[in-house]
C-alpha cells in the first residue's frame, strides 16, 4: 500500500507543478477561457486523482478480460475521430463531447500497452519470454505489428505523427522484451531504414520542415525555427534560480508558442530554473523507478508487460518532450505526461500510473 | 536480460536530458538571459534638441524649430489604409504617397510610425481635433535644425548630416553611433559634443508581437549645451551683404583678443538643404566647381600680394637694414641678374612710408634682397604664417612660406635672387589663408602681439577664455609699428587705398593685388580701425576678383555701413 501512496504524491506534485505553470502561462492573455483554463486543469488531475485509485485498488488482472474489448474501443473512437473530428491546429484530433474535447491518440495509448501485455504473456506461463522466443514469424511478428499498425496508422493519419511513432516504438520495444529473435527486428530495421526516402516522402510539408528546422533552427527562425528558439531561450534564461512565478517572460509575454502543453516544461524551467527541473527530473526518476521495480518483483508475466509498457509509454513521452524542448529532438505533438494541458492525457497517465500500483501492491504480497 | 537494456538505455538517456539542461541553464545560462531580455525589451526614443547657436549679443543664428509629424500608432489600428486615406484627404497630400512611407517606415508594432512630416501648424490643429475619431493618430512633434538667416555664415556655422564611416570610428569612444546626426564643418562639427542632445527615452517590456505591456523605466533627454559666438550678427550681415555673389571672403576680427566678428566665405550653401534631405540640391553642392562647402577664409591658400610687404618692411626695420627714412629710387622695374621685375607704376623717390602707401615694388625689391630669403620665411614665421592659426574650427590649412632650405628639399632646386624678389611682394611659392593675413594685420593693430583667432565665446555659459592660448608678443620694437602703422595709414590717406580717406572713421591699411598664372588677379585689402585706438581688422579677399583696388571699395562699404549702424 506505502507504494500506491508515493506513487500517487509524486504524480500529484507533478501535477501541481503543471497546474501552477498553466496559471502562470496565461496569466497574461486575455479572455475568461484562457484565465480559467488552470482550472479544468485541476478538475482533470482531479479526475485522474479517482481514476488512479479506482485501479491501483482493483487488480489489474481483470484488464487480462479487457484488453480486446479496450483495443476495440479505442479503434471505434480513432475512426470516428476519422469520421466527425473536432479540427484544431490543422488537425482532426479531438472528439467533442458535450463540454469538453476527447483526445482518442492519448486513450490509445495505455489500451495498446494492455493489449501487447495481455498478448505477449500466457495467463498460465510463468517464464516471460518463453512463449514468443519459440513462436515463429507470425506469431511472435507479424501479428502484433498489425494489432498496433491500425491504431497507429489513424492516428499518423490525423495527423499526429509523434503519437503515432511513441506507440509503434512501444510496440518494437516490447517485441523485444518479449525475446522474439533478433533477426526479426534487424528484418525490421532493414525495411525501416530502406524505406525511410520513401516515407520522406509521404510526410507533410510542415513535418518535414520540423526535421529540417531540427537539425538547424536557423534556416527558419521565425517561422518553423521560431518554437525550438525560443524555448531554448525561455529554458535557457532560467538559470540556476530562475525568473520566479509569473516573472518568465518569455512565457508570460507569448514568445513562446503552446506555452501551457507541449511546451509546458519550458514554461516551468524558465520560471524555476534548474533547481525546479532538478526536483522534477527526480520525481519522474522516483515514479519510473518505483514502477520498473514493481516490474522486476511481480512474477506474473502480465503485470511484467504491463508494468514495462506503462514505463515505456510514460517514460519516452517524458524523453522525447524534454528533448523537443531542449531542441534535441524535432517538434512533435507528444505532451509531458502529469504536467502539459489536456484531460484526455491527464486521464489516461493517472489511469496507467494506477495500474502500475496495483502491480506494485500485489508484487508485494508475492 | 534484454528488459536490462531497456531500462538502462532509459536510464542513461535521462541522465543525457539532465545534463543538457545543466549545459543549457546553468553554463549557458547567462547568454539565454540576455536573448530573452533583447526577446521583450525596446527602447522608445525621445530626443532632445540640439544646443543653440547665438551672436555676440545672444541674438540668435542657428535653434531648433519645432516641426510637426503625424504618427500612427499601428497595434491600434487594423484598419490602416483607411485612415491613411482620411489623413491624405486632411493633409491635401497623396494617399499613395502616406501608404509607402507607412510601409517603409513600419518597424514594429509597439512604436509609432512617421506617415508625414513637417505639416503646418493648421494641419497639425485640424489632426488634434480629429483624434476623438481616430485614437491612433497623434501629431508629434521633432526639434529641427532651423537657420534663421539662411545662408549667413555658413561656412563657419557648418551643417548636419548623418555620420559618416570615418567620423564615427573616431568618435564612437565618446557615445556616437551609428545613424547620429553630427556636426560636418565649422562650429557645428568642432562643437559638437557640447552642441549634440542626449537622447533619452522609455523603456518598454512588450510581447511576441511587440505590443506594449509595461514601462520598465524612464530616461529624460538631455539638450545640448548654447553655444555663444565671438560674431556681432550685424557686423557679419553687413560683411555677407556688401560681398554680395563675389568669390571670396571677409574676415573683421578683434585684434586685442582674437575673436572674429564676422567671417564670410562665398559662394555659401543652405544648410537648411541637409536638415530637409533635399538630395537634388545637396547633391549640386558637392558637385559645383566653384566648391561652394570650402571655407575661403581658412581652407584655401593663396598669393598674399602686396599685403605680404609689411612683414618684409618690418623683418627690415628689425634687423636695421632699412630706417623708416631710407629711400629707394622706383623707376618702372628693378634688374636682378638678367631678369627685369617690374613695379606697377614708376614712383620715383620713396621712403619706406611712401612705398607702402603706394605699394612700390621696386622698394621691396631692393629692401628684400638686402634681407635675403631666410630672413624673410623667419619674420614670415614669426607673423604665423606657414602654420595653422589654431583657430576653433576644423579643416584649415596652414599655406606655405618658402625658404632656401624648402626649396632644395621640396624642389631640388637653389634658392636665387629671384625667388627673394618675388617672396618679398608676397608672390612666388608664397601661400597664405586670408586668416592667417588678418592675424598679421593684428600684430600692427595691438602693439605686437600674435593672437588665436577664436569664433566661439562661450560654452553653456561657460567662457572660453580657459582653454585658449594667451596672445604672445611678436617681439617687434615700437619704433617698427609706428613706422610700418604710419605707412598704412598714408595708404588710406594718400596711397593705394584713398577710396577709405573720406570715412567717418580713420582706417589703415593695405591693397593687395597677386598675380596668378593664367587667371584673374586675386585682390585683397586688409587693414585696421580706428587707427588711433585700432578695434577691428579686416581681411576683404576677392578670389580672381581683380586688383585690390575692389577689394578696398568692398572694404570701404563695409567699414562705411558699420559706421553708420554705430558698430565702430
Amino acid at each position: 500500500m506505502k507504494e500506491v501512496f508515493i506513487i500517487f504524491i509524486i504524480a500529484l506534485l507533478i501535477a501541481v507543478f503543471g497546474v501552477i505553470s498553466i496559471y502562470s502561462s496565461n496569466y497574461h492573455k486575455e479572455g475568461e477561457p484562457w484565465q480559467s483554463i488552470y482550472k479544468r486543469q485541476i478538475f482533470w488531475v482531479c479526475l485522474g486523482a479517482l481514476l488512479f485509485f479506482l485501479m491501483a485498488l482493483s487488480d489489474y488482472r481483470r484488464l487480462w478480460d479487457w484488453a480486446y474489448f479496450l483495443y476495440l474501443f479505442v479503434i471505434g473512437l480513432l475512426l470516428l475521430v476519422f469520421l466527425l473530428g473536432a479540427i484544431r491546429l490543422g488537425a482532426q484530433r479531438w472528439l467533442h463531447i458535450a463540454w469538453f474535447n476527447l483526445q482518442p491518440s492519448e486513450i490509445a495509448k495505455p489500451a495498446i500497452v494492455i493489449l501487447l501485455a495481455r498478448y505477449f504473456s500466457k495467463k498460465t506461463l510463468f517464464e516471460l519470454s518463453s512463449s514468443t522466443a519459440q513462436s515463429g514469424f507470425l506469431r511472435s511478428f507479424f501479428i502484433p505489428f498489425l494489432f498496433v499498425l491500425i491504431p497507429a496508422g489513424l492516428i499518423i493519419e490525423q495527423p499526429d505523427l509523434g503519437s503515432g511513432m511513441l506507440i509503434i516504438f512501444i510496440l518494437v520495444t516490447m517485441i523485444f522484451a518479449a525475446g522474439v529473435k533478433l533477426r526479426y527486428l534487424l528484418i525490421l530495421a532493414g525495411i525501416g531504414l530502406t524505406s525511410l526516402p520513401i516515407f520522406w516522402h509521404f510526410l507533410h510539408s510542415y513535418q518535414r520542415d520540423r526535421i529540417m528546422v531540427f537539425l538547424n533552427p536557423n534556416i527558419d527562425p521565425l517561422g518553423a525555427g521560431y518554437t525550438i528558439i525560443q524555448a531554448k531561450i525561455a529554458i535557457g534564461s532560467g538559470g540556476f534560480f530562475g525568473k520566479g512565478w509569473l516573472s518568465g517572460t518569455q512565457s508570460q509575454l507569448h514568445f513562446l508558442p503552446e506555452s501551457h502543453t507541449d511546451f509546458i516544461f519550458s514554461t516551468f524551467a524558465e520560471e524555476w530554473g534548474f533547481l525546479g527541473v532538478g526536483i522534477l527530473l527526480i520525481f519522474y526518476f522516483l515514479i519510473l523507478r518505483l514502477i520498473i521495480r514493481a516490474a522486476e518483483m511481480v512474477h506474473d508475466p502480465f503485470g511484467k508487460f504491463l508494468a514495462l509498457g506503462i514505463t515505456l509509454m510514460v517514460g519516452i513521452q517524458i524523453l522525447i518532450n524534454l528533448a523537443m524542448n531542449m531542441g534535441f529532438a524535432p517538434v512533435v505533438g507528444i505532451p509531458l505526461p502529469l504536467m502539459s494541458y489536456g484531460g484526455s492525457s491527464i486521464i489516461a497517465t493517472f489511469f496507467s500510473l494506477g495500474i502500475a500500483a496495483s502491480i506494485c501492491r500485489s508484487s508485494n504480497y508475492a | 536480460m534484454r528488459v536490462k537494456i531497456i531500462y538502462s538505455g532509459f536510464f542513461l538517456l535521462f541522465a543525457v536530458i539532465f545534463t543538457g539542461l545543466f549545459f543549457l541553464q546553468v553554463i549557458k545560462g547567462g547568454s539565454y538571459r540576455l536573448l530573452s531580455e533583447k526577446n521583450c525589451v525596446r527602447l522608445m526614443p525621445q530626443e532632445g534638441t540640439r544646443g543653440k547657436i547665438l551672436d555676440l549679443n545672444g541674438k540668435v543664428i542657428v535653434d531648433n524649430n519645432l516641426s510637426y509629424e503625424v504618427t500612427l500608432l499601428p497595434q491600434k489600428n487594423e484598419k490602416v489604409d483607411s485612415t491613411l486615406e482620411m489623413l491624405a484627404k486632411a493633409l491635401g497630400r497623396n494617399p499613395a504617397v502616406l501608404k509607402k512611407s507607412f510601409r517603409q517606415n513600419l518597424v514594429s508594432s509597439y512604436l509609432p510610425v512617421t506617415v508625414a512630416s513637417n505639416i503646418g501648424t493648421h494641419s497639425a490643429i485640424i489632426l488634434e481635433e480629429l483624434k476623438a475619431d481616430y485614437p491612433e493618430i497623434s501629431v508629434a512633434t521633432r526639434p529641427l535644425r532651423h537657420y534663421s538667416y539662411g545662408k549667413l555664415a555658413s561656412h563657419l556655422i557648418g551643417y548636419l548630416g548623418e555620420i559618416d564611416r570615418w567620423r564615427l570610428t573616431r568618435m564612437a569612444d565618446y557615445g556616437y553611433n551609428t545613424k547620429d546626426i553630427v556636426g560636418f564643418t565649422g562650429v557645428e562639427e568642432r562643437y559638437d559634443y557640447y552642441l549634440r542632445q542626449e537622447e533619452g527615452g522609455t523603456s518598454i517590456e512588450v510581447d511576441h508581437r511587440g505590443r506594449f505591456v509595461r514601462i520598465l523605466g524612464y530616461k529624460p533627454p538631455q539638450n545640448g549645451k548654447d553655444i555663444i559666438l565671438t560674431i556681432d550678427l550685424e557686423i557679419q550681415k553687413i560683411a555677407e551683404n556688401c560681398i554680395g555673389d563675389k568669390k571670396g571672403s571677409v574676415i573683421i576680427m578683434d585684434p586685442f583678443s582674437g575673436a572674429i566678428r564676422a567671417m564670410v566665405s562665398r559662394p555659401g550653401f543652405q544648410a537648411q538643404s541637409f536638415v530637409q534631405k533635399d538630395q537634388a540640391a545637396i547633391k549640386d553642392l558637392f558637385s559645383d566647381e566653384s566648391s561652394p562647402l570650402l571655407n575661403r577664409a581658412i581652407s584655401t591658400r593663396y598669393p598674399p600680394g602686396s599685403v605680404f610687404k609689411m612683414v618684409v618692411a618690418a623683418a627690415a626695420l628689425e634687423t636695421a637694414k632699412i630706417n623708416p627714412s631710407t629711400t629707394h629710387v622706383c623707376e618702372g622695374y628693378y634688374q636682378v641678374g638678367k631678369q627685369k621685375f617690374n613695379c606697377w607704376s614708376s614712383h620715383g623717390i620713396q621712403d619706406l612710408m611712401d612705398a607702402i602707401a603706394n605699394s612700390c615694388n621696386n622698394y621691396f625689391y631692393q629692401t628684400g634682397l638686402s634681407l635675403g630669403g631666410q630672413a624673410i620665411h623667419d619674420y614670415a614665421v614669426k607673423f604665423g604664417f606657414g602654420k595653422p592659426t589654431n583657430i576653433d574650427i576644423f579643416n584649415e590649412t596652414q599655406g606655405i612660406v618658402p625658404s632656401p632650405f624648402w626649396k632644395k628639399f621640396t624642389r631640388l632646386q637653389g634658392w636665387y635672387n629671384g625667388d627673394t624678389a618675388n617672396f618679398s611682394i608676397g608672390q612666388g611659392y608664397l601661400l597664405v589663408t586670408p586668416l592667417q593675413v588678418v592675424r598679421m594685420i593684428a600684430v600692427f593693430a595691438n602693439n605686437g602681439f600674435l593672437v588665436t583667432p577664436h569664433v566661439v565665446a562661450k560654452i553653456g555659459g561657460q567662457d572660453t577664455l580657459i582653454w585658449r592660448k594667451k596672445p604672445s608678443t611678436v617681439g617687434l620694437k615700437q619704433s617698427t609699428l609706428e613706422a610700418i602703422n604710419a605707412g598704412m595709414r598714408k595708404t588710406i590717406t594718400s596711397g593705394t587705398g584713398a577710396v577709405m580717406a573720406q570715412l567717418p572713421v580713420e582706417v589703415a591699411g593695405k591693397t593687395g593685388t597677386a598675380q596668378v598664372f593664367g587667371s584673374r588677379t586675386h585682390g585683397w585689402f586688409t587693414g585696421f580701425f580706428p587707427y588711433k585706438k585700432p578695434r577691428f581688422v579686416i581681411c576683404v579677399f576677392l578670389e580672381n576678383g581683380g586688383p585690390g583696388a575692389n577689394a578696398s571699395m568692398m572694404a570701404k562699404d563695409i567699414i562705411d555701413q558699420m559706421c553708420r549702424e554705430g558698430l565702430v
